[in-house]
């Protein structure tokens, strides 16, 4: 499925952020480099060096810069723009040298993004964020089975045609059950015919 | 469809040694299928479909040319010069295209984040200006380039700034002359041959050339292989696979001086295969 223009969608568990780590993913065809700076703000990217290409998700978070693990360039924080170059220490970079940055939000233990996002992502409310679970089968095809699932408040992050992500929080479930009920219907739907 | 210039060159598939009578290995070549034997001295390299190619066994690996040879293979004085180590590097599978791995080897400013303690440290990450000239034959050649390495080759013990001299003799041979701690007056040499599987797949075969002096052979592959295992999972981390040689499509320095010429000559080669970019107004290149 394409991404719908406006939508949020949700991209990670605020957990998956601790300080240090980048978080790799994808969000219909497009990978992310998502990572938490030493003040606690959340940064979505483009999970791509402008300079080489190489996936910012393999460098190294020191405070509030991101430095890709080919040539240690520096990216900040917020806007992504590259600091400093370690080949060139005494020239200031570029302005145009920035890693592309995503829209963020974080609510209710989840990050989310989207392509221009309008307003807040949408409220789901007190409970435990659930552990992602990954679907081999594409979020159109699997959007209605959700609502099965009394309990549990669940959301999709759409992974190109034929893989999708389902996250959310338990409201009256405990965690380990609603993972067994997840788990089982994920097999369902893994099951059926495309 | 694949370039000419590609399918009219001399590629390595094999290093020799490796091959073992009664035993047959299987690689591919721009997409074909090859099975290479060995029965006592003799290596055979045929392609799985029957068709003709061409062969030759030089400086230890086994080279086929798919097309109709357009040069020879490549001239490796350095190869009948007495008092040098030679060795073969290993051959090593690599998920990205050819042209991303030759443009890894001309690159300076990598050197001391992925290969640190090595080949470079901080705070020694500088890039010095170096000159880049197109070669008289095809190709390009950086000269003067400087780079502080901690522990350059097997033989140095002590950190000191290195002159490099790099060639790109074909679209995918490279070539690195390298001043050594042993003997001011002559070269290490280290030669790289990359086997385009396909688009995006890649085998990468090193032939080493190192002062006698300085090293054993056993040492010097241990010490070619630990430097290629360092890049492996950066260039299976570049997004495309395919270098771009388009402009706008990466934002180069000063310091990737030899890369920009690299892709340049790509450019001008038209060369499609491996690569995206190249703009469809171009003159077609022959393609088979």
């Amino acid at each position: 499925m394409s991404l719908e223009t406006g939508r949020w969608y949700p991209v990670a568990s605020a957990h998956d952020l601790p300080h240090g780590h980048i978080y790799r993913t994808q969000l219909g065809l497009h990978e992310l480099a998502i990572w938490r700076d030493g003040g606690g703000g959340v940064n979505i990217w483009e999970d791509r060096c402008p300079h080489r290409g190489v996936r910012l998700s393999l460098g190294a978070i020191i405070g509030d810069e991101l430095r890709c693990a080919y040539h240690a360039w520096h990216f900040a924080s917020g806007s992504g723009a590259c600091r400093f170059i370690p080949a060139q220490p005494d020239r200031k970079p570029a302005a145009a040298i920035r890693a592309v940055v995503w829209p963020v939000a974080e609510a209710d233990g989840l990050i989310w993004t989207g392509q221009d996002p309008q307003g807040a992502p949408p409220v789901l409310g007190a409970g435990e964020v659930l552990r992602a679970i990954p679907v081999g089968r594409g979020a159109d095809s699997i959007a209605n089975a959700l609502s099965a699932l009394p309990g549990l408040k669940l959301v999709l992050q759409p992974q190109g045609p034929d893989r999708c992500t389902i996250r959310g929080i338990a409201e009256s479930l405990s965690p380990r059950a609603a993972d067994t009920a997840l788990e089982a219907l994920r097999r369902k739907l893994e099951a059926a015919p495309c | 469809m694949i370039d000419r210039v590609l399918w009219d060159d001399w590629h390595v598939v094999a290093e020799s040694d490796w091959l073992r009578a009664g035993e047959t290995l299987e690689t591919t070549l721009l997409e074909v299928p090859l099975a290479i034997d060995r029965k006592g001295p003799d290596i055979t390299a045929v392609r799985r479909d029957g068709a003709p190619l061409h062969q030759a066994l030089r400086y230890g690996f086994v080279w086929v040319c798919l097309g109709t040879p357009a040069h020879d293979i490549v001239d490796i004085p350095e190869f009948s010069e007495p008092g040098r180590c030679i060795v073969t590097g290993g051959s090593f599978g690599v998920h990205v295209a050819g042209p991303r791995v030759i443009e890894n080897f001309l690159d300076l400013g990598h050197l001391g984040y992925v290969h640190a303690g090595y080949l470079g440290a901080e705070p020694d990450t500088a890039v010095p200006p170096y000159e880049v000239r197109p070669l008289p034959e095809g190709g390009i050649i950086a000269t003067g380039c400087k780079v502080y390495q901690p522990r350059s080759s097997p033989a140095a013990s002590d950190g000191f700034v290195v002159d490099y001299v790099y060639k790109v003799l074909r679209p995918l041979t490279t070539c690195l002359y390298k001043a050594n701690p042993v003997d001011p007056a002559r070269d290490d040499v280290i030669y790289l041959f990359v086997q385009p599987v396909d688009e995006e797949h890649s085998r990468a075969h090193m032939l080493v050339l190192f002062l006698e002096e300085s090293t054993d052979a056993a040492e010097l592959r241990w010490f070619q292989q630990l430097i290629f295992l360092q890049d492996k999972p950066i260039l299976e981390n570049q997004r495309p696979k395919r270098l771009p040689i388009g402009p706008g499509m990466e934002m180069p320095i000063l310091a990737d001086k030899s890369s920009v010429a690299y892709r340049r000559w790509l450019l001008e080669l038209g060369l499609r295969y491996g690569t995206i970019g190249v703009p469809d107004a171009l003159p077609d290149p022959v393609l088979v």
